[in-house]
């Protein structure tokens, strides 16, 4: 594009390191949600068909004329259970529920108070594999197979498909946060009551999960050339916890999981959904440039800015109900704004408050693609 | 231990709540009366809450005691409660969303300051919803949305309220972690929060502060 005078890749690490790029980095975290609204597509066919999903999130890609890297994507839902990444029951479109719904996941009390000792005794992965998983898919163990090469055919499209378009993925693995994949494998309720009634038997199990992570994760990214790696939590903010329970439960984990990945030069995404506000002054305490904040909209990311300016980078956080039901001129207005304030400096990647939504309007994601684009070459 | 069942529900103690309920009954005290502790103690966090003392876990918390509690006073308050109540509330995810925690929290709040709620559930179609306004006449109906889906759902139920002529006969709520003052115009309700209390405060206002 006219007035570019850096790469993608050169831009999204000039923006991570805290430096002014040439414009400020696009990626929207366009899911296979999005990708079936956007495409014309059931949520069935994305959820159950690994090579739909991926060709449709290229034509996207290509249609709305590219941005600067792609939120990895091209697993199905069942496959992401089997991995562990959605720890949880699940109703799929065109198998629980009808193929136009979008996929969700059933939050049920699965795991049981004497499981934070089998985690403890037999180790979180192969609890999950052996024991939990069972509980709660509808696979079989010889589905497993299938399900994994049906990912590995997924994953190689996408690839290739992002070589094509010279661009690359915006992170190379992703987890859960301990704390998180707690919350959601107990159920909500549970899980608190466990936290203020049985702490010291979610401690054990935060502490084993926690080491298991790293080696786990570390090793993974060991042989990718990609040095950002995914965190999700969306439950540990002073939204639900005071922050004597963050502070125990919840920061210094964190900590421990930040250290070991940067001091391997590694940089660390955090997924934040839902009010960080409150929280948002304690990521000071991590290494400068170490991590990038993706929040939703929810969380002031103006005031987080005034923060943590000069110390971490901001990903979003366009609104989700500003992209199902605003105008195109709201959305351009709100990207603008982000840029002006919270990129004016670098330290930000602009994209969607959490993932772009279903029903986003098509004319509301080119306005946040080709504003994020044009604002400040425009301006030149 | 104490007498004052509010107490524990504020300090979060489901145990003690459940047999100072029992140990009030066998002594034969007023059912009313033992209720009116229970909800005086959310009524107490609930200010905790506004304060900023309490977080959402607190507010979660002692609605599981104060749903202990109330289990057991229940076969004791048949026909007395609805007498009693300060109006109506239907509850519902609409179809497209699955999702109900926020909605529970409120249902359980807004039981606790005497409303009547009828919780149609997850996922619920518009035309279900609509019958069910009819049916059960409430002076308020709230919508649940975690994700943006649910928005034309939503829209769906309010121009059918409006079609069969019920649209003004009670205030409409949305609530959800999605949900935005702009959805709130979308659908045409009447008022929008993604916070519980401020939910339940709203309700209290309306039906006169009783």
């Amino acid at each position: 594009m006219a007035g570019e005078s850096m790469t993608s890749e050169e831009r999204l690490w000039s923006a991570i390191r805290l430096e002014k790029p040439d414009r400020v980095p696009v990626i929207p975290t366009l899911l296979p949600e999005p990708v079936a609204g956007l495409a014309g597509l059931t949520g069935a066919q994305v959820c159950n068909d690994n090579t739909i999903l991926v060709d449709a999130a290229l034509e996207i890609f290509d249609t709305y004329g590219g941005w600067d890297s792609l939120y990895p994507i091209g697993a199905t839902p069942l496959q992401m259970q089997a991995l562990g990444i959605f720890p949880m029951k699940m109703k799929i479109p065109g198998i629980d529920l009808p193929d136009d719904y979008m996929f969700q996941l059933d939050e049920q009390e699965i795991m049981q108070p004497e499981d934070y000792d089998n985690i403890c005794e037999m180790g979180y992965k192969q609890f999950y594999h052996d024991d939990y998983l069972w509980r709660i898919t509808s696979l079989t163990p010889d589905d497993i197979p299938k399900e994994m090469d049906n990912l590995l055919i997924g994953g190689a499209r996408f690839l290739e498909g992002c070589s094509e378009r010279n661009t690359q993925l915006f992170f190379a693995e992703h987890a859960l946060h301990p704390f998180f994949i707690l919350s959601l494998m107990r159920s909500m309720v549970r899980f608190t009551e466990d936290l203020y009634f049985q702490p010291d038997m979610v401690e054990r199990a935060l502490k084993k999960m926690t080491t298991e992570l790293i080696e786990k994760q570390l090793k993974a990214m060991k042989g990718t050339e990609t040095k950002i790696w995914l965190l999700t939590e969306e439950r540990a903010s002073a939204y639900f916890y005071p922050p004597a329970i963050f502070e125990r439960f919840w920061w210094p984990y964190t900590k421990e999981i930040i250290d070991a990945f940067w001091s391997e030069g590694i940089v660390t995404i955090f997924h934040l959904d839902q009010c960080w506000d409150k929280n948002i002054p304690y990521f000071k305490e991590l290494p400068r440039g170490s991590a990038i904040l993706e929040l939703d909209s929810v969380t002031n990311i103006f005031a987080a800015k005034e923060i943590l300016r000069d110390h971490l980078c901001f990903h979003g956080d366009v609104p989700a109900a500003m992209l199902s039901l605003g105008k195109p001129e709201d959305v351009e207005a709100y990207c603008k704004k982000l840029i002006d304030e919270v990129g004016s400096d670098g330290g930000l990647i602009l994209g969607s408050g959490c993932s772009v939504p279903p029903n986003v309007k098509p004319e509301n994601f080119r306005a946040m693609i080709e504003t994020g684009k044009n604002h400040e070459l425009s301006r030149r | 231990m104490s007498d004052d069942i509010s107490t524990y529900v504020v300090e979060l103690k489901r145990d003690d709540a459940v047999e100072a309920v029992k140990s009030k009954l066998e002594k034969g005290e007023d059912p009313i009366s033992v209720l009116n502790e229970c909800r005086k103690g959310m009524t107490i966090v609930g200010e905790r809450f506004q304060a900023g003392d309490y977080y959402l876990a607190e507010l979660m918390l002692s609605a599981e005691v104060f749903k202990s509690a109330v289990a057991i006073l229940d076969p004791h308050l048949a026909g007395v409660r609805s007498s009693q109540s300060l109006g109506k509330v239907m509850l519902a995810t609409p179809k497209g969303d699955i999702h109900d925690l926020g909605k529970n929290i409120v249902a359980t709040l807004l039981k606790a300051h005497g409303f009547e709620v009828h919780d149609l559930g997850v996922d619920v179609l518009p035309e279900v919803i609509v019958e069910k306004a009819r049916e059960i006449e409430p002076e308020f109906v709230g919508f649940s949305a975690l994700i943006t889906v649910a928005f034309d759902s939503m829209k769906e139920a309010v121009t059918m309220f409006e079609e069969a002529g019920i649209r003004n006969r009670f205030k409409l709520m949305v609530g959800g972690g999605v949900t935005t003052p702009e959805v709130k115009d979308y659908i045409g309700a009447d008022f929008q929060t993604v916070d519980a209390t401020e939910g339940v405060a709203y309700c209290m206002k309306i039906a006169g502060g009783k």
